[in-house]
């Protein structure tokens, strides 16, 4: 059950850089992660999948709770700490409480934050729904992780490539098939990027998600879902960080990665969580 | 359809029983405190006793047939076990909203209560999309638009009418500038900005506003061009109000000739919300819009 097994029929490279069609009859990854971060923007098919995934895996509402906190904490770090005032949001999703701009500008107003997703009715609700504090700004790029180009050359019209930026790719990456060399496509990005630029992630851990409930859950998102899971463990996220410094504490759960004081709970999520940085 | 009774089983007391002032957020409400007793396993008996009053008196709060208290509510979202904060003022603000003298009143003799309850709505909402086909949208229009919109809709009715009727779609407008406005995004057919209501003065007029509005950071315009045809929207226009609540449903308007259609059945608001999530995907982005406005003025 890990990512060097072949994909779900259906899944793998199939739709590379070609959006997803907009199709409620079947369930769609921004649309269930909004469905269950309690928003209203999904439908029945995407519902239908959800309530599958929670009677093998309940802990699945929780991880994406976390994974929202995760994406506050991080990005707070990121600015109040770490001082970076550019951001590039791969996988922007349904925009919901607390996103990427709205977290960094309320530290710092000035920050610029550009969202990246390859569905169109996503983004169209991002442009809808995103705005940018007057000091700073947003920009929003219609392209698919894979497309690092068309990423990296529209980012640079709103991003200074000569100062630090932010990369955040939070559930997204266990989106991209092992075919489609997703350690390849995170390093061109990072090596766009001058030194002290930082990469966020969080992606679901082979290795820390119970493994029945992990292949049931792999085969109702390669069912029922326009894309399809690849676990990867610890030692997979590790790599992604390659030549980087990682933030204390490392990578960790996403809910034990510089968790508010009071909150950490006795769940446990079945994601892993880290930010490093380009030395 | 009769004029001013919402359709959908939530939305569907019986309809003899259904005071002319009944609103359909009266109704969205007492439905959302009918699920968290339930879901608390209280009985309507029990509800009562709590807040000092009968059986029935719950029945009727359940299906929007009488007005809240604020104090009435509260109790009873504790009885149900509703102690997250957030929820609480969530359902308390629309208990109040419910409650609250409408500014709108003393245009009663001019608007039909369908109508009356889509104010209501709209100054609940959180969120307000829509698609238009043919008019600029009420919460944009200029007055001088309006009045032309209003006197082809009213040609026989008297001048002060007119003017009371375009000063209640002014009066509305308030909306967009109020603390907390809501979000209001609207997809426009190109028709909207071609068919020179009031002649081409007024358009270009017009047009300016719609362009100045979407600067608004609450507000989101965009267009769909001619030249993108085929689009999901070919059943009309339609508005789509979501509140913030979590559990209350986002509600369907559909304005037609006497009468307005309400849906607030998930399986009928998706088939909107699809048409709509289309439709944003298809139409020019909100820059392009501001852009193509701008251009559709030169050449009007």
């Amino acid at each position: 059950m890990t990512s060097d097994e072949p994909a779900a029929p259906g899944g793998g490279s199939a739709g590379k850089a070609k959006p997803p069609t907009f199709d409620t009859s079947v369930a769609n990854q921004a649309r269930i992660y909004d469905y269950l971060l309690g928003g209203k923007d999904n439908y029945a098919a995407d519902r239908e999948a959800v309530d599958a995934v929670l009677k093998i895996a309940p802990e699945m509402g929780f991880t994406a709770r976390e994974n929202r906190a995760f994406l506050g904490r991080a990005v707070r770090y990121l600015t109040a700490e770490a001082g970076i005032r550019q951001f590039l949001d791969i996988g922007t999703g349904i925009p919901t409480a607390g996103n990427t701009h709205h977290v960094a500008q309320a530290t710092a107003p000035e920050s610029r934050v550009v969202y990246v997703d390859y569905d169109p009715i996503v983004l169209a609700h991002a442009r809808a729904l995103l705005n940018s504090s007057k000091a700073g700004a947003t920009e929003y790029i219609d392209a698919d992780l894979r497309d690092t180009d068309t990423i990296l050359s529209r980012a640079g019209r709103l991003l200074d490539f000569t100062q630090p930026v932010a990369v955040t790719m939070l559930f997204i990456l266990h989106a991209i098939p092992d075919s489609d060399d997703p350690h390849a496509i995170v390093a061109t990005v990072l090596d766009a990027l001058p030194p002290g630029s930082y990469l966020a992630l969080s992606h679901l851990g082979s290795d820390i998600f119970d493994e029945e409930a992990q292949q049931g859950f792999q085969s109702i998102v390669g069912r029922m879902s326009q894309q399809q899971y690849t676990g990867r463990s610890r030692e997979q996220m590790l790599r992604f960080f390659k030549d980087m410094e990682l933030v204390e504490p490392g990578l960790v759960r996403i809910e034990e990665w510089r968790p508010d004081p009071g909150t950490l709970s006795d769940y446990k999520s079945t994601a892993w969580g880290a930010v490093g940085r380009k030395r | 359809m009769e004029a001013g009774v919402p359709i959908g089983a939530q939305l569907r007391p019986d309809p003899d029983d259904v005071p002319a002032e009944a609103t359909v957020l009266r109704m969205l409400l007492g439905a959302q405190l009918r699920r968290l007793r339930e879901a608390k396993g209280v009985s309507p008996e029990r509800a009562g006793y709590e807040i000092r009053a009968s059986r029935s008196k719950i029945s009727r709060m359940e299906t929007g047939r009488v007005g809240f208290k604020i104090r009435d509510i509260e109790d009873l979202l504790t009885v149900y076990g509703v102690t997250d904060q957030q929820q609480r003022s969530d359902v308390l603000a629309l208990a109040r909203q419910s409650t609250a003298p409408n500014w709108w009143a003393r245009y009663g003799d001019i608007m039909p209560a369908w109508f009356e309850t889509y104010l209501g709505l709209e100054s609940a909402a959180l969120t307000i999309r829509s698609f238009e086909v043919q008019f600029v949208p009420g919460l944009f229009q200029t007055e001088d638009y309006a009045r032309a919109v209003t006197r082809l809709g009213h040609h026989s009715a008297p001048a002060d009418e007119i003017e009371r009727r375009v000063a209640l779609r002014m009066k509305r407008q308030d909306l967009l500038t109020r603390p907390g406005p809501p979000r209001v995004w609207a997809v426009m057919d190109e028709a909207v900005l071609r068919r020179p209501y009031g002649g081409a003065t007024v358009m270009r007029a017009q047009l300016h506003r719609l362009a100045e509005a979407a600067k608004l950071p609450h507000v989101t315009l965009q267009a769909v061009p001619f030249t993108r045809g085929g689009h999901a929207g070919a059943s009309g226009a339609f508005s789509i109000l979501r509140f913030q609540e979590r559990d209350l449903p986002d509600v369907v308007y559909i304005e037609q000739l006497t009468s307005a259609l309400y849906l607030d059945q998930r399986a009928d608001v998706e088939h909107y919300l699809e048409v709509v999530d289309q439709l944003s995907g298809e139409a020019l982005t909100p820059a392009e819009t501001t852009a193509f406005i701008e251009q559709v003025a030169r050449e009007t």
